[in-house]
């Protein structure tokens, strides 16, 4: 089966527009970082791209359906990780997140479980053949990604948390959802929410709702909104050259969560469309991908695939420009981080895996 | 939807999904578009405003020139301190060390600093000494600017025309207020960014423009000599003001222009409104006798007599319309050259009753009376003349002989011009041109204002031979000079007592007004002593000033004799003639006498070496020079001062209180060039700053800090020269 696999299906054109927003991602880490503590992290994020490029070839020689196979065997892995970090993880500004690895190395294992996630929805949608979801089904799917969820939650992690949701979505969505299950879905979240609400902290509180009325508490939980829009504001339609809010480090972290900002600052209207234009060429290409998988598994990989990184995509845009609350999410392939480079290749890399097979039946 | 396979199912949804994403990313261009380009004003003030702050890095101002070049105003660079208080560890601390240098309240710097956040001065225009300390502290978040401070290096020379300015350089009074437009040049702006942890970062990002420079026709050796002799008129006579004017009548630029009591700009907080004002264009006083050469030469132009006819001034009394009018000496039969030289009240008096109202005042508006004369000096006043419709009916007889009417010294000064000038009027002027803030002294055409004809050319040389009668064998014996003649006319004033409205009697403005020689009058001298105790009329105390300040003007400036001088004096002049070459050749030893002889002569012409420099210069043609030679040496480097304590004034610098021993300034001028001051352990920056604020070129080799230097400090070099230094570590 595998000989007939060949780079020649590879999908070079997604690659280029991904490597594209890699290097426009690495050029205003650059520009944002320099002359801070954190100068010379775009090297760094390079040798992450490479390695996350590294991965991706491997990750698209390995058959994805072999992967499936052994699902559960990885679900339970990525379950027993958590529980690591749960029990040893290190604490980092009063959250449990990471694991500290020989050598120096720190991992957040929440990162893969996403992955695993992917794969493991996917395994379960594709292996239900009706059309329409038993209401056992629902309840199953929703326990596949809820219990890592609320793992995650516990760290608590709550921007990681919220990125497992679409996946159980979308793999809800496209398993055939029923409108009476649909309603069921917003009816709980309806329910949650004040649940949840209850559950937060002041300062969570705070951060969720800050986005709507941020001069209302300027110095306070309204400060990040408020120095990201007047970035953006003042970055017109062709930038600012001197991007001072970013350089004068008024925007917080612009390396990372906020580095769609700190790009808009300084390209503009213009550059902000164009890095848009980019993104939607991506997503758009992955779901065509997905269309054109082997079977219905391959279809539901790359469509939590694509799930994961819209995600991403919007509410990490979304709360630049205003419209969602901050929650440390950050916009992928271009904010400063190995976990979250890494992932994305991984996941791009299982995409190419089932563009390349999608021939083979 | 149900008629479908599953897989089309799926497809129609990935569909679904696809709008919604594209749904989602029309909502974030429009926000985009909202933000990055409707809002972009509001958000980028918004920006500047949290990151920026902007203040004000004074511009150069201009400077100002006496007529040959000479830096009667000027600024220097001067370092200020201001303070980053969110940089400032303690900055309670800080502000009383600061406050304890500097010798001001540390309350109020505190608080000032605490409601600046970002930026406070400290200490603005600093001493060298004061700047050094704060420095030497090395205080966190203090830091310096350079900004610029005027200094005046002639001290009280001339201190009302020129006036002075406030701590923000704004241009207070005299020509640093006419000119402060011109002379401020635009303020740079120093762009402070500021992080968000309110870290600093400075930057000066507009450079700013100095400001055109001012060139005076007040030459400055004349306006010594006014001052002087004012200063001494004044221990004299002890009157409570004067002035001296000296003027070109033939162009009507203000050679001198001296008032007293007077004030050193460079010491403002001494300043007091008498001080500060600038009698010769704003005081209005009732000019007395000198208004006679009103009468007299309209009534000679309207040909309605001549010198030659005899009036009788019967016995010095006369009633007017019922008013009767008494000479303060009685006169009988007088011809009208006599009746000025006499100035007899009666005659005038009679006189004036022929030219009669309307024309009379036809006379007094072409004399420029009853306006301003335009000079370039803020707060002149136009006087008070009323037309003839409200004069009562003994008026022409007040203003016959100088009362009822007010005039100022300068409107005086133009009179008697007009007299010198072949009977037309030119307006006073004092700036000669504005030049270029970074343009090379050059020659300056004077273009003197158009000329208003007043009366005729025959009237006038008829007025300039009585007005000579005066000087000969009337009231102004004591106007008499040695080796020229002279003309003029005296004038005693009873000042109305503001109280009373009443005419004093026992103050007095006593004035006298002329011009010499009398056949090619070079200068116009005008004296006015405002309530002298003891002797007080015109002739008494206001002539002996003229002919000391007229004899010394017209020797500096070279004037042919046209009357034979004493032998005496011949002998002595000869003797200084000598002398004088010595001390041109730089033989110090004969300065002393040199000196000597010139006060013992009584007269000081400036000593020859500054007439040599400034030769061209003189008064004769109609324009104030500047030549490019003389301002090689001009730029003496004791002359760049050590800001701006008057005690630290250095000695070398000429002030009136030392221009009996002007000798230094001689000196000085004659050496001429630049000290090539030490390089030695100075960064290239720093270097080149220095080589530029004295006018040398610097070529600098390597970098570091300078460790050699050619030609070597304490050298002499003209102005431009080419300094090499060498830099290292």
């Amino acid at each position: 089966m595998s000989r007939y696999i060949s780079f020649r299906d590879f999908d070079w054109v997604l690659f280029i527009f991904v490597l594209l927003l890699c290097v426009l991602g690495m050029m205003e880490i650059r520009s944002a970082t320099a002359h801070t503590k954190f100068a010379g992290a775009h090297i760094k994020q390079l040798y992450w791209i490479v390695a996350g490029i590294g991965c991706m070839f491997m990750m698209s020689l390995l058959n994805y359906q072999v992967l499936l196979e052994r699902v559960h065997w990885m679900y339970i892995a990525a379950i027993a990780s958590l529980m690591v970090v749960m029990i040893f993880g290190q604490k980092y500004l009063g959250a449990r997140r990471w694991v500290k690895m020989p050598g120096g190395w720190h991992f957040q294992p929440s990162e893969w479980v996403k992955l695993i996630l992917i794969l493991a929805v996917a395994k379960y949608f594709a292996d239900l053949q009706q059309r329409e979801l038993s209401w056992s089904d629902f309840v199953k799917a929703g326990a596949i990604v809820g219990v890592p969820m609320l793992m995650v939650l516990a760290q608590p992690d709550l921007g990681t948390a919220l990125t497992y949701i679409p996946i159980a979505l979308m793999g809800l969505f496209l398993g055939g959802l029923r409108t009476r299950q649909a309603l069921a879905v917003v009816l709980l979240a309806g329910l949650m929410m004040p649940l949840a609400w209850h559950g937060l902290k002041p300062y969570q509180r705070e951060r969720l709702t800050s986005f709507l009325e941020p001069e209302a508490d300027r110095q306070g939980s309204g400060y990040q909104v408020i120095q990201s829009l007047i970035a953006v504001g003042s970055g017109g339609i062709w930038g600012s050259s001197a991007g001072s809010q970013t350089h004068l480090s008024f925007l917080p972290v612009p390396q990372t969560d906020f580095i769609f900002a700190a790009f808009a600052e300084e390209h503009g209207f213009v550059g902000a469309l164009s890095v848009m234009l980019l993104y939607f060429i991506v997503l758009m290409r992955l779901t065509q991908n997905a269309q054109t998988a082997p079977d219905r598994a391959g279809t539901f990989v790359v469509m939590g695939v694509v799930a994961v990184l819209s995600f991403h995509i919007l509410v990490n845009i979304g709360m630049v420009v205003g419209f969602m609350p901050v929650t440390g999410i950050p916009l992928p392939l271009m904010s400063y981080g190995g976990s979250s480079v890494l992932f994305m290749f991984l996941a791009l890399g299982i995409v190419m895996n089932v563009r390349m097979r999608r021939f083979v039946n | 939807m149900a008629s479908n396979t599953p897989r089309e199912s799926t497809k129609i949804r990935l569909y679904l999904l696809a709008a919604c994403l594209l749904l989602w990313c029309g909502g974030i261009c429009l926000r985009l578009v909202y933000l990055q380009i409707f809002r972009y004003g509001s958000f980028e003030q918004r920006a500047q405003r949290q990151q920026q702050r902007t203040v004000d890095v004074s511009a150069r101002r201009g400077i100002i020139y006496d007529r040959a070049g000479r830096e009667l105003a000027m600024s220097v660079s001067v370092d200020s301190a201001f303070a980053v208080p969110t940089e400032i560890p303690d900055l309670a601390g800080t502000v009383s060390l600061i406050s304890r240098i500097t010798k001001s309240d540390p309350h109020e710097l505190l608080a000032r600093c605490k409601a600046a956040k970002t930026f406070c001065w400290v200490a603005r225009k600093a001493d060298a000494e004061t700047a050094e300390r704060i420095r030497s502290m090395n205080l966190r978040g203090i830091y310096f600017e350079k900004e610029s401070k005027r200094f005046y290096p002639k001290r009280e020379l001339a201190a009302q025309v020129i006036g002075y300015v406030g701590t923000d350089d704004e241009g207070l009074s005299g020509i640093e207020r006419e000119y402060d437009d011109q002379m401020r040049g635009k303020p740079g702006e120093m762009l402070i960014s500021v992080d968000a942890r309110r870290k600093w970062f400075g930057s000066v990002e507009k450079q700013p423009v100095p400001g055109e420079n001012v060139v005076l026709t007040i030459d400055q050796q004349i306006q010594y000599i006014a001052e002087r002799e004012l200063q001494a008129a004044l221990e004299r006579t002890h009157a409570e003001s004067g002035t001296v004017i000296v003027e070109n009548p033939r162009t009507g630029e203000i050679l001198a222009l001296a008032n007293r009591p007077t004030f050193n700009p460079n010491l403002t907080r001494e300043i007091t409104p008498e001080k500060l004002k600038n009698h010769a264009v704003s005081d209005v006083y009732e000019p007395g006798s000198t208004f006679k050469l009103v009468t007299i030469s309209a009534a000679l132009d309207e040909k309605l007599t001549t010198p030659q006819e005899v009036f009788d001034c019967q016995m010095g009394s006369i009633v007017i319309n019922g008013m009767r009018i008494h000479d303060s000496k009685p006169h009988g039969l007088l011809p009208v050259s006599d009746i000025l030289a006499e100035s007899s009240d009666v005659g005038s008096i009679k006189i004036g009753m022929r030219l009669g109202d309307d024309r009379f005042y036809k006379y007094i508006r072409a004399f420029g009376f009853g306006q301003q004369t335009g000079i370039e000096l803020p707060g002149e006043t136009r006087g008070l003349t009323k037309p003839p419709n409200r004069w009562s009916r003994v008026s022409f007889a007040a203003i016959s002989m100088g009362q009822e009417i007010g005039i100022t010294p300068l409107q005086l000064a133009g009179l008697v011009s007009t007299m010198a000038n072949d009977g037309l009027w030119a307006a006073p002027r004092i700036v000669a041109a504005t030049t270029e803030p970074q343009s090379t002294p050059q020659m300056i055409a004077f273009h003197p204002a158009e000329q208003r004809r007043v009366i005729s050319a025959l009237t006038a040389a008829q007025m300039r031979q009585m007005m000579q009668g005066v000087v000969l064998h009337g009231t102004g014996k004591k106007a008499l000079l040695e080796g020229y003649s002279s003309a003029g006319k005296t004038g005693t004033a009873q000042k109305v007592d503001p109280a009373t409205h009443a005419y004093s009697h026992t103050k007095y403005v006593a004035s006298f007004a002329g011009f010499a020689p009398i056949n090619n009058p070079v200068i116009t001298v005008a004296v006015i002593l405002d309530s002298a105790v003891g002797l007080h009329q015109g002739g008494q105390v206001s002539a002996p000033v003229f002919q000391r300040v007229a004899q010394q003007v017209l020797e500096y400036l070279h004037t042919p004799h046209d009357v034979e001088l004493p032998l005496s004096r011949q002998l002595l002049l000869a003797s200084h003639r000598v002398k004088e070459q010595d001390v041109a050749e730089g033989s110090p030893d004969h300065l002393g006498d040199t000196l000597d002889v010139a006060e013992a002569a009584g007269a000081n012409p400036a000593p020859g070496p500054i007439q040599n420099a400034a030769g061209p210069s003189s008064a004769s043609a109609g324009t104030a020079v500047v030549p490019a030679a003389l301002r090689k040496h001009d730029a003496i480097p004791e002359e760049t001062p050590k800001p701006p304590l008057a005690a630290n004034l250095p000695s070398g610098t000429a002030t009136p209180e030392h221009l009996p021993a002007s000798g230094t300034v001689v000196l000085d001028i004659e050496q001429g060039g630049i000290v090539v001051p030490s390089f030695t352990g100075k960064g290239v920056r720093a270097a080149i700053e220095v080589a530029q604020e004295n006018g040398l070129d610097l070529d600098a080799v390597g970098s570091g800090l300078a460790q050699w230097q050619s030609p070597p400090a304490g050298t002499r070099v003209l102005s431009g020269s080419k300094v090499t230094v060498k830099f290292g570590r």
